[in-house]
């Protein structure tokens, strides 16, 4: 059936976790890209079917037109003109068909690469330019190529304005939050303090320089 | 057009409606004939998408039947009449209020429309209850009757629940970006 293998691609997008990115599926984008090209190898056949058809029609109404001719032989061009016709909208309607799964098809790959595109501009405000590695290998290239150049784009805004906007919105009570640290960070120049970051650590740090850790997955922050 | 990228959209579009060619098509290998010719004869009975049916009975080529989930004589109507509720409205059709609600105008069923509705009224009520009150264990069970839209509203529920009593009892502000899931990478 048509427009199935598309289909299938757009199920991918939904059966992933909201937010979440499945790994770019190479193999039926091209599948159906193929299937694409296959449409229209069909279709232009078919074009050129109902032009002959026109064209025909054509003639015979000239021919009909110039020439006098009996009842009987107007009879006769009449039923021809008939079988022409359903002949040529039987065309119509197989290079139709053809035209709106190639519609179809497109639509379910916009909507495959506009989706991801939408979850990997979200990216850029989480980690800063450099992308996990289990997130980059379900990436493809040019969905790498745009992550870069979104991230660069925020960063030169965020720069202008001489403003951070990847920080929480949400004033905090406290500038100092207690965090635990999940994973072995090393020595890190923080605002304040020069700090140890290493695993099961517990400390108390400035809210802003916690923030990004946190965003990571690096830290957790403990409540109370 | 503005639910040109919507997934959702796009895979309503994807169920199945009975049709039956007017005329024949040329060209087409949809049912991997046997012949050579590629063609549809005219009066072939075909299961097609919807969003090649739409426009295809728009011009006249083809007649549609209601798919059974939504006809007149159909079991599902009894059964939402009997106790809408409970009817496994997923496996008859996932995007069952979108196509609905798409089909209805085409064919101009004005009974399509006040039986979504009900079937819709009573089940909201159900989705919202069983949100709230249903425990991990039950609610896989519970989730197979639903359509998309009602396992999206149950969904919601539960988490603007989850929300309220995070607010009341107070929690950590600050979160790991949802993108990168919450596995931690594992010791040593």
């Amino acid at each position: 059936m048509y427009g199935k293998k598309a289909s299938e691609l757009v199920k991918e997008c939904v059966s992933a976790e909201p937010g979440q990115l499945t790994t770019f599926n190479n193999d039926l984008f091209a599948q159906v890209i193929e299937e694409c090209n296959g449409h229209l190898l069909h279709l232009q056949p078919l074009m050129r079917k109902i032009q002959e058809h026109e064209n025909k029609l054509k003639d015979k109404r000239r021919s009909e037109d110039e020439m006098a001719i009996s009842e009987d032989e107007r009879r006769k061009s009449e039923a021809e003109k008939t079988v022409i016709q359903t002949a040529m909208k039987s065309d119509q309607f197989g290079a139709l068909i053809h035209h709106l799964s190639l519609v179809r098809n497109k639509r379910c790959l916009m909507a495959y690469v506009y989706n991801r595109a939408e979850v990997i501009k979200s990216l850029g405000w989480v980690v800063d330019c450099v992308l996990p590695e289990e997130i980059e290998e379900k990436l493809s290239s040019s969905e790498k190529e745009y992550f870069k150049n979104h991230a660069a784009t925020l960063q030169s805004y965020t720069s202008e304005l001489d403003l951070d906007l990847t920080v929480d919105m949400v004033p905090p009570k406290d500038p100092y939050i207690k965090v635990r640290v999940l994973d072995d960070i090393g020595e890190i120049v923080l605002s304040d303090q020069v700090a140890n970051l290493t695993r099961h650590a517990m400390l108390f740090l400035r809210r802003t320089d916690a923030e990004q850790y946190i965003s990571q997955g690096l830290m957790e922050e403990l409540a109370g | 057009m503005a639910k040109y990228y919507d997934v959702d959209d796009i895979l309503a579009e994807e169920e199945l409606v009975p049709a039956v060619f007017q005329h024949t098509a040329n060209g087409i290998g949809l049912f991997d004939s046997s012949d050579d010719t590629n063609k549809v004869e005219a009066g072939s009975k075909v299961e097609l998408p919807f969003w090649l049916v739409c426009e295809l009975y728009l011009r006249q080529l083809v007649s549609i039947r209601v798919p059974p989930c939504f006809d007149k004589e159909s079991k599902t109507r009894e059964e939402i009449g009997a106790d809408a509720a409970h009817v496994d409205l997923r496996s008859r059709c996932p995007y069952f209020y979108e196509l609905g609600c798409k089909i209805a105008p085409l064919i101009g069923d004005k009974t399509i429309g006040p039986f979504l509705l009900v079937a819709f009224r009573i089940r909201y009520k159900e989705v919202l209850i069983k949100a709230h009150t249903l425990t991990l264990a039950v609610a896989p069970k519970y989730l197979t009757l639903l359509t998309n839209e009602e396992a999206k509203l149950y969904e919601a529920g539960q988490s603007s629940i989850a929300a309220f009593k995070k607010w009341r009892m107070g929690g950590p502000r600050l979160q790991i970006a949802p993108l990168l899931g919450r596995k931690r990478k594992p010791t040593g």
